[in-house]
């Protein structure tokens, strides 16, 4: 199965789906995304920090230090309550977006 | 969006801290792949393989992270102002300059805003000020009058566009029994006079309705500032008895700090009481020192309330012809009776300032554009390195921000001293509650100054620079290029503004000095040097009748005539410059007699013997009053040059007689005869014309309020303790209400112009000064740049005087451009001062001319010195020069 690059401005939805299951960190993120997508979606691992900058900046999540299951100090990042909301803005979004296209290919 | 910026504020001042923690966060993101490729059984070189092209460079991840953090900009911004700071600090020459130029020009807007601000902008002291106005009469040939009582009452009752109105009257009191008998400024007000206005007492009540009838106790209130100087400011004030006019008043009230009559006032009382003193009030003939103030009703427009108060006055003028023919009514919003003649002064003031702080904004354009081209290199390299245009514009910017900071600090300061020093040309009326002084709004709008001149001078050079950034020269060798044509067309044009502007603000210096000189020049008809001038008022109570009065005067003359410096003196009522004025219509015997209000109305003045000499107001034909001119002759006058011309044209007035008042008002006529004529005295100002005047003996008539003006053979303000002794010797009790020479009321006649002047003189001045530099700057650097060329030229044998020549034809080719723009800019704006002006027309050509010479020679001058430094250059340095 060969592995598809993440299209325009869906790494955040997926992030912050991501962190609607349970707090997590950076590495975690992109293991979580690898596994729930199959191994198909492959985020470029050096864009996921500056994309969770960019969301903790805008106040959809935030970030504290804690303990990893390794016992190293880790930066853990969790979903605030406008988070929550944009997540649920975003979902219905690409729910939009996804349908219309399929529609649009289904006539072809 | 504040908690973005809070967001960005914390990661800048925790950089450090932050940049560790993204390191363990990126570390250990790496460790834990490192780990994942290793269980999976890669060699680790393998290992470090896989992650270098899953992960990135780390470096530039760190790089990513932080600009999504939004560091970046406000990083850069302190980085900028620092850099800025740095730059500034290396070059302390150009620094200098600029912060000089720029702190002279705020400082001298911010000063003159202030007094623009609490004259014209900052509101009045009351509710609603815009709804409050004065009422006077008026009347075709004698202008504005006061308001006649039974007038007023009438006004009040028939009106419907105001809500409420009241009576002032303005009243002077001497004041005695505290410590030196005084004379103080009073107004006798109607007793809704404070609720309209809408100030309440400080401390008391207020009048009630009850004390607007005659036979009112009299009750005094105190403004603030007489109560912290005679009575300590002490509460247990109220209910006291003070001495006015020789009478007690019981204080019932102190105003407010903030209370401002549009005349200094020291004292309110009752109308009541006022009117118990001053029956003939109730005569509608009669008009005293008094307006009414109307609160306009809400949704009234004032055309709409002067439409019906006319209408009232029309009504009342048929009703009562004998007292009101041909008055009518004048409504003014209470504003424009504070700010009065100062207005347009000012704005004339404001613009040349603000003229001057763009001629220092144009400087500066050019003192940074100039720098911008010796830096054209470092740009060209930075921006071919990956800096944008934007981050360029940034850097540049923050530099002229931080020479507008601290210009505009020391500009403050400057401001500061010059509000102080301009005070004491202000009348104090006009500026609303203190004198001009650093508030909020005048904080405000040097900050706004200093910004707005700092985009002003500070973008064009930013722009200008990254666009010859962008035509990367890293390859042209440093200044010899001759690209730098655009940069040079810029600063030309700047320049030629800066001439244009400087045009206009020398035209308006020009006019106004052209104004003053003809205005001093005014011949006033007397001859104010070595005169002292004392104002006395008797109280009626201790001189009842005119004999009392008459005798006071003449102990007074005579006590003072003996003292040894005393070369004259004499006593005069309404002497000129002094503001009083007492009027009244004459009927010349035989004349065709005209209707009501068309009688002659002179000025007339009760003198004693001497004063035509004493006051040097010329003889032209007759006699001077003599000691025969007594109370049991026939009564005579002498009249002026005015009356001569106007009422006996192509006759000698002298042997003529006339009457006071008019034949139908005279219980049995009493004529009066001309024994001569005199000269016209300027009476109300030298700007202003003659008016009619006459003169009768002391002896005649006995007013009980007479200035008396002494001439001496030294300094006529030295005599003023002996006069005061002169003075106590004869009642102890009687104050000088005003002391001044009459030199100084000359001066303040021209007062306000001669401020005008000065300022202007000062800003024209500053601006030559800086259009001076400005031209100097351009024309020295681009005879620096063309340094090799004139070398060549040298070498190829041109001589000096025609290099000469070709330079200076270069200065005044943008000296003319300057000149021409700047006339007719000129000629459009000077006529908006035609109000300050004094006989000059706003188009004077000779001014024109004299401003053109004048900038003309700044101009070539400026020229003239780089143009003789590079001459004097070896061609064979010039050749070589870089």
């Amino acid at each position: 199965m060969s592995r598809i690059d993440l299209p325009q401005g869906t790494l955040d939805l997926l992030i912050l789906r991501t962190l609607s299951l349970a707090p997590q960190h950076g590495w975690g993120i992109s293991e979580r995304v690898q596994q729930m997508s199959r191994e198909v979606l492959c985020i470029q691992q050096g864009s996921l920090y500056p994309a969770l900058h960019r969301l903790e900046r805008r106040g959809w999540i935030k970030a504290r230090w804690g303990k990893s299951e390794n016992n190293r100090r880790a930066r853990y990042y969790e979903l605030t309550k406008t988070g929550r909301k944009q997540l649920e803005t975003e979902t219905g979004l690409w729910k939009q977006l996804t349908s219309a296209v399929n529609q649009v290919l289904g006539e072809s | 969006m504040l908690s973005d910026l809070l967001f960005r504020l914390r990661t800048l001042f925790r950089a450090k801290s932050m940049d560790t923690g993204l390191d363990e966060e990126l570390q250990f993101h790496i460790d834990r792949q490192l780990e994942k490729h290793l269980q999976a059984g890669l060699s680790p070189e393998e290992a470090r393989r896989r992650l270098y092209l899953e992960f990135g460079g780390p470096a530039q991840v760190r790089e990513e992270c932080r600009e999504a953090r939004g560091v970046r900009p406000l990083e850069a911004l302190s980085q900028d102002l620092r850099y800025g700071f740095r730059t500034l600090r290396k070059n302390p020459g150009f620094t200098t300059v600029a912060l000089i130029t720029l702190a002279l020009a705020i400082g001298a807007n911010t000063a003159i805003f202030s007094v623009v601000y609490s004259a014209l902008l900052r509101p009045l002291p009351y509710t609603d000020p815009d709804h409050l106005i004065v009422l006077n009469e008026t009347h075709p040939r004698i202008g504005t009058v006061s308001v006649s009582y039974p007038n007023y009452l009438d006004w009040r009752a028939q009106n419907h566009v105001f809500s409420e109105m009241a009576l002032v009257v303005g009243v002077g009191y001497n004041l005695s029994g505290i410590s030196q008998p005084e004379t103080i400024t009073g107004q006798a007000v109607t007793s809704n006079y404070l609720s309209l206005i809408g100030v309440h007492p400080l401390l008391g009540r207020d009048f009630e309705p009850s004390e607007d009838k005659p036979g009112a106790t009299p009750v005094v209130m105190l403004t603030y500032p007489l109560w912290q100087s005679h009575f300590g400011g002490r509460r247990d004030v109220l209910g006291s008895n003070i001495s006015l006019d020789g009478r007690g008043f019981t204080v019932i009230a102190v105003l407010p700090p903030g209370f401002r009559a549009v005349e200094t006032v020291s004292v309110l009382a009752p109308l009541g009481v006022w009117l118990t003193k001053n029956s003939y009030a109730f005569e509608r003939g009669n008009r005293g020192d008094t307006v009414a103030i109307g609160r306009i009703t809400n949704g009234v427009t004032l055309a709409q309330a002067r439409a019906e108060m006319v209408a009232i006055a029309a009504r009342l003028a048929a009703a009562y012809p004998e007292a009101n023919n041909q008055f009518g009514i004048s409504l003014q919003p209470i504003r424009e009776l504070f700010v009065g003649d100062i207005r347009p002064a000012l704005l004339v003031l404001f613009a040349a300032v603000m003229f001057v702080l763009l001629i220092a904004c144009a400087n500066l354009a050019n003192l940074f554009l100039m720098r911008a081209a010796g830096r054209t290199r470092e740009i060209a390299l930075r921006i071919a390195i990956g800096a944008t245009g934007g981050r360029i514009i940034q850097q540049m910017l923050a530099e002229s921000f931080v020479v507008a900071g601290f210009g505009g600090a020391l500009g403050l300061g400057l401001a500061v001293a010059g509000m102080r020093a301009m005070k004491s040309f202000i009348p104090a009326a006009a500026l609303s509650g203190d004198a001009a002084n650093l508030n909020l709004a005048v904080l405000l709008f040097a900050l706004a100054a200093a910004v707005l001149s700092a985009i002003a001078f500070g973008l064009a050079p930013a722009m200008q620079s990254i666009r010859a950034g962008v035509h990367s020269r890293l390859k042209e060798s440093g200044k010899s290029t001759t690209s730098g044509v655009r940069q040079n067309r810029w600063r030309t044009t700047l320049v030629v503004a800066e001439l244009a502007l400087s045009v206009i603000l020398l035209a308006g210096a020009g006019l106004m000095m052209k104004s003053v000189y003809r205005l001093v020049a005014v011949d006033p008809g007397f001859r104010p040097h070595h005169l002292l001038r004392l104002d006395l008022g008797l109280t009626s109570l201790k001189y009842p009748n005119d004999t009392a009065i008459r005798a006071f005067w003449r102990q007074l003359l005579d006590g003072v005539r003996a003292l040894p410096e005393v070369e004259s003196a004499a006593l005069g009522t309404n002497v000129p410059l002094t503001n009083s004025h007492s009027r009244g219509d004459i009927t010349v015997e035989g004349m065709p007699l005209p209707a009501p209000g068309s009688f002659p109305h002179p000025d007339r003045h009760a003198v004693s013997l001497g004063y035509l000499r004493t006051l040097g107001v010329r003889l032209l034909a007759g006699r001077d009053f003599t000691e025969s001119d007594s109370e049991t002759v026939p009564p005579v006058a002498l009249v002026n040059a005015r009356i001569a011309r106007d009422l006996f044209p192509g006759q000698n007035p002298v042997g003529k007689r006339f009457m006071s008042g008019r034949p139908d008002w005279a219980r049995k006529p009493e004529w009066i005869t001309i024994v001569g004529v005199v000269d016209d005295t300027r009476m109300y100002g030298l700007a202003n014309p003659s008016r009619l005047e006459i003169y009768r003996p002391l002896a005649q008539v006995a007013p009980d309020e007479m200035d008396l003006i002494v001439k001496s053979r030294i300094d006529p303000t030295s005599l003023t303790s002996s006069i005061r002794s002169v003075l106590a010797s004869i009642d102890r009790n009687q104050p000088i209400t005003s002391i001044s020479t009459m030199d100084q009321l000359v001066q303040d006649s021209v007062g306000s112009r001669r401020l005008t002047l000065i300022l202007l003189d000062v800003f024209s001045a500053l601006a030559l000064v800086l259009a001076g530099i400005g031209i100097y700057g351009v024309i020295s650097y681009s005879v620096a740049q063309r340094t090799q060329e004139i070398g060549i030229r040298m070498a190829l044998g041109a001589a000096r005087p025609d290099i000469m020549k070709m330079i200076l034809l270069q200065g005044a080719r943008i000296a003319a451009a300057g000149l021409i723009i700047g006339t007719i800019a000129a000629f459009a704006l000077t006529r908006y001062m035609q109000k300050l002006l004094f006989s000059v027309s706003p188009e004077d050509p000779a001014t024109f001319a004299l401003v053109a010479v004048v900038l003309t020679f700044v101009a070539l001058l400026a020229c003239y010195i780089p143009a003789r430094r590079t001459l004097r250059v070896d061609p064979i340095t010039a050749l070589r020069y870089e």
